[in-house]
């Protein structure tokens, strides 16, 4: 029977990328020493610059933590556009 | 021989990585090699590394002992029989970490140093006293880890304390790797280890059935010359004193693997 199974057993999807995706996450976090409260208050502050500089946030702010060798780089992706009071 | 005399710590943060084995094995490699070494185990309560080196019969003090003066340093060493230039300082069997300071483990491995070229303390598990005592002496520290996510996420950890303790010089030695399974995919590879820790890569271990053996008769699995995870440590041991060694090439292609890459199933 296990003979058989041999046959028409579906291969497993590997792992380790999947391992190598949570490493890396979690890595930059711990480095960082951030966590999801951290993170959102990071958002809200981001929001407020950028309506002191005359921009409107139009949509997700995101703000990701990524590691590159031992440092941590905070990439944050904010779409604006400029406040039409700023325009006139 | 001249060679200036420094102090490794073993260390790990996650438990059960193969610290001890690798104390053991890369200890006696370097004894092999001519130098005199003195290994410190330093996991006071739960002593192991006299397990590893079949000297368990022979102690009658501990590092304890010496801090504490009950017994001089030079004869709370055990000498091993067959390479005299290998000396263990036990650690206490039945006393706590927290008995001991950081500045007390210091000055004893400022005094082995004048008669050791090499010192190597083996780091407890874990990131209290115990990790703290056998960090604060070291010249640099060797980083044990298996390619499994909890023991990189506590490398990385254990990477930044040594860094604030100013330790600079920290070596990987990435340990039970299975060529098999990083083929299938399924096991970090060394290279996405140490991309994550970004640090000097020192030696790669393969995962050896051998070393229960060498755990079983007390002999460092370094001396069995069948097993590869023996001649990846006593590669690590020749690195350590500056030769250049290439790493070993962990998996061979057996006859099973040539034809299933003939056929793209491998």
């Amino acid at each position: 029977m296990a003979f058989l199974d041999m046959f028409g057993k579906q291969k497993e999807i590997p792992t380790a990328t999947r391992a190598d995706d949570r490493l890396s996450l979690v890595l930059s976090y711990q480095r960082a020493n951030i966590d999801e409260e951290k993170l959102k208050l990071f958002q809200g502050r981001l929001i407020e610059l950028c309506d002191e500089f005359g921009y409107d946030v139009v949509g997700q702010v995101e703000v990701v933590p990524q590691s590159h060798e031992r440092t941590t780089i905070i990439n944050a992706s904010i779409p604006v556009r400029v406040k039409k009071d700023t325009l006139l | 021989m001249t060679h200036k005399s420094i102090a490794i710590t073993v260390t790990s943060g996650k438990g059960g990585v193969g610290k001890s084995t690798t104390v053991a094995s890369v200890g006696l490699g370097l004894a092999q090699l001519g130098y005199s070494v003195c290994l410190v185990d330093t996991d006071i309560g739960l002593r192991k590394l006299d397990l590893m080196l079949g000297l368990e019969n022979r102690i009658v003090y501990d590092l304890v002992d010496v801090i504490e003066g009950v017994s001089k340093l030079r004869q709370s060493l055990v000498r091993h029989k067959e390479y005299p230039k290998l000396a263990l300082l036990p650690a206490a069997q039945t006393r706590y970490k927290e008995e001991v300071a950081p500045e007390q483990i210091k000055q004893l491995v400022d005094d082995l140093k004048r008669e050791f070229e090499f010192v190597l303390l083996d780091s407890p598990a874990g990131i209290e006293g115990g990790f703290r005592n056998a960090i604060a002496a070291a010249d640099r520290a060797i980083l044990v880890v298996n390619p499994e996510i909890p023991s990189v996420r506590d490398s990385d950890r254990v990477i930044g304390l040594l860094e604030s303790a100013n330790l600079k010089q920290i070596d990987l030695v990435v340990n039970r790797v299975q060529p098999g399974m990083v083929r299938d995919g399924d096991m970090l590879s060394v290279e996405r280890v140490q991309n994550h820790l970004a640090i000097n890569l020192l030696g790669i271990v393969p995962e050896d059935k051998r070393i229960i053996r060498s755990s079983n008769t007390g002999e460092p699995v370094i001396l069995d010359n069948k097993s590869m995870a023996g001649k990846a440590f006593s590669n690590i041991a020749r690195r350590l004193t500056g030769e250049e060694v290439p790493f070993l090439e962990l998996e061979a292609a057996t006859l099973i693997t040539r034809i299933k890459r003939l056929f793209h199933i491998a």
